[in-house]
């Protein structure tokens, strides 16, 4: 009898530790949004917000705090990166799970996954020595000679800018997303690739209308994940983004200070400038914000993508 | 009887592992034909080596030869995907592609090409109606397919596989995850059908083989055991091991007392050689023999008339020698 009552009350106590470590990571990101917009509140209150957040004007010892070209730089250099990431991890993704013979498949996907754990100053380096004279020398040149209207027009000639900051987190970002694509799309029943065959379907028909479109949620989600990394990644973009300041970006080419950039650099520096510390706290907030809407989005489509399946 | 499908000496391979042992058949047209036997035989593999869904098999090893229509689609020219368009495959479990009923029905016809919106409507009136399902959807066309129940999707399965019009249905126990009306109207469909297509099905349900097959060729551990027309097969076996497995009895391998090798052999040496083989053995023991051509093989298949020794099982080891395996009868012999 004794031993049944330990056995229930063990039953018991692990339910509810269960119940409060969910809630306490549900609550988790409340604490911190809340935190940030109380820190942030002292400039909110002085400043109207529209100013704040389109404002380029960043003057701290004016008290001019214009988020704008901050965010602006967040959203372009996300965007540059997910549009060379995604075609790059899907089509690689592809080909490990769909036409790579399995002994290669074997040694090339560690391989990959490997690229995923290196440190993001170690990309920032690379970036610094590999990408940045690719972007000064060759692809500058050669978009403003050829290519004279937006988004590759730009007056800055140092190749640290948005394009070498997107290719930077693209190829820190594939690793998961291919990682995570291959592994979605393995999972594809054979059965169902079976059927697609069966009919007299080639292999690229069968890949495009079965694996494909089976596997469309998950790829939002993988994509949205890589996406949420890339709008977070701090260090390797401050390296090699440019960071000038009150610029809005308006070519590939152009500087852009994204907003982890801003925090890191900034943050814990000039703390006597009134409002300084509530304005950067501000940009967390921002920043915090922008990923959690995108998580949104992303869980939106996945919802009716999946709901379309069932 | 003219064979839609002729397989020569078919052997398949995964490793080190025989599937298929030397298999040699016809599949006649336009008739069902069951492939029955134990889990684990080689049905499936042998259903699949038709419309060479056996390449995708990692590591398999095909030789021989399989004959559609006098075709050996072995051949490296052939082109696959017009090949799998004339045969429709129902699988074990359905598996209805993740789009809605219209687009799974037209699917094939899809990637073949068609893009005429009335003529899809219509081959997804016709072959739901061949399929016996378009009552129950014909209201929800464009709901999804996974929404159907197991045996509705079944069915869609099949229409599936008629729209693009093939000429032979290839069911790998279509029937076995399905309830027993769902199975029942499957069924149903396979006897509606099997005027206009030849129909292989692999089934270890004994009674749907009694129910629907006009051939049946029993496997067993990758060898062609017996084969012949179902009421042949199924009632009267020939064989002690069809016979066994017909029971339901356990299948056991047989005790070799002896063995002769008339491989090479002079022709007319053999009688005697043979006969003095036998005379060495009592009653009741087996006797293992090894032909190397088709003549002597009949002959000695012969002996089961003639002397009333028993041939408990012929096989073909490679492609051009048999293993005949007889058990020696007192009754009836004389020299």
């Amino acid at each position: 009898m004794a031993e049944l009552t330990l056995r229930l009350w063990k039953d018991q106590v692990s339910h509810r530790l269960m119940i409060l470590m969910g809630l306490m990571v549900l609550f988790l990101g409340f604490f911190i949004g809340g935190g940030l917009l109380a820190r942030a509140l002292p400039v909110l209150q002085h400043h109207h917000w529209d100013q704040l957040l389109f404002s380029s004007q960043w003057h701290p010892t004016q008290g001019q705090f214009g988020l704008g070209a901050f965010i602006a730089g967040t959203l372009w250099v996300t965007f540059v990166a997910i549009l060379i990431a995604v075609p790059l991890s899907v089509l690689t993704a592809m080909f490990l799970s769909e036409y790579c013979p399995s002994p290669v498949r074997l040694w090339l996907k560690p391989g990959i996954e490997l690229l995923a754990g290196i440190s993001p100053v170690v990309y920032g380096v690379w970036g610094m020595l590999v990408i940045v004279p690719l972007v000064r020398d060759y692809l500058m040149p050669f978009f403003s000679e050829h290519f004279p209207f937006f988004p590759f027009v730009s007056e800055n000639y140092t190749g640290f800018s948005a394009l070498t900051a997107g290719i930077v987190l693209a190829v820190m970002v594939s690793p998961l997303i291919i990682s995570l694509l291959e592994e979605i799309m393995h999972s594809v029943s054979f059965g169902m690739r079976e059927v697609a065959l069966a009919l007299g379907a080639t292999k690229w028909q069968m890949v495009k209308t079965v694996v494909l479109r089976k596997v469309s949620p998950g790829m939002v989600a993988a994509i949205i994940l890589g996406f949420s990394r890339a709008m977070g990644e701090t260090m390797a973009v401050l390296m090699v983004a440019g960071c000038a300041m009150g610029i809005f970006p308006h070519s590939l080419f152009d500087t852009a200070y994204p907003l982890p950039a801003l925090i890191a650099n900034t943050y814990g520096e000039m703390m006597s400038v009134p409002l300084y510390d509530a304005a950067i706290l501000l940009a967390a907030l921002v920043l915090f914000i922008l990923t959690v809407a995108f998580n949104m989005i992303a869980w939106g489509i996945l919802l009716y993508l999946e709901n379309r399946e069932a | 009887m003219r064979p839609h499908i002729s397989v020569k000496d078919l052997s398949v391979q995964y490793g080190a592992l025989t599937i298929l042992n030397h298999i040699s058949i016809d599949i006649p047209d336009k008739k069902i034909t069951a492939i029955i036997g134990p889990s684990g035989c080689g049905k499936t593999t042998l259903l699949k080596s038709f419309n060479r869904l056996l390449d995708l098999q990692e590591g398999a090893k095909v030789s021989g030869q399989v004959l559609v229509d006098g075709e050996d689609i072995y051949d490296p020219g052939t082109e696959m995907t017009h090949l799998r368009r004339r045969m429709g495959l129902l699988s074990q479990k359905p598996t209805v592609l993740p789009m809605s009923i219209y687009e799974n029905v037209v699917y094939g016809l899809r990637i073949h090409g068609e893009k005429n919106k009335s003529k899809l409507d219509q081959a997804v009136e016709k072959y739901l109606r061949e399929a016996n399902l378009w009552n129950e959807v014909k209201d929800r066309l464009h709901d999804s397919a996974s929404r159907l129940s197991i045996g509705q999707q079944q069915r869609l399965c099949l229409a599936r596989g008629l729209a693009v019009e093939p000429e032979i249905i290839l069911g790998d126990e279509p029937t076995s995850a399905l309830d027993p009306v769902s199975a029942e109207q499957i069924e149903q469909r396979f006897l509606a059908l099997k005027n206009q297509y030849t129909i292989v099905l692999v089934t270890h349900i004994l009674r749907q083989a009694k129910r629907l097959a006009d051939y049946v060729i029993f496997l067993y551990l990758g060898n062609l055991i017996e084969h012949g027309p179902a009421e042949k097969v199924l009632s009267s076996p020939r064989f002690v091991k069809t016979q066994a497995y017909l029971e339901g009895r356990f299948i056991e391998e047989f005790p070799i007392a002896a063995e002769l090798d008339l491989c090479g052999g002079a022709k007319q040496d053999f009688p005697f050689r043979f006969e003095e083989s036998l005379r060495g053995l009592t009653e009741g023991q087996i006797f293992k023999t090894l032909v190397d051509n088709e003549g002597l093989l009949r002959q000695i298949l012969d002996l089961e008339q003639g002397q009333g020794h028993k041939v408990l099982e012929v096989r073909q080891i490679s492609s051009t020698q048999w293993e005949i395996i007889i058990e020696k009868r007192g009754i009836g012999y004389s020299i």
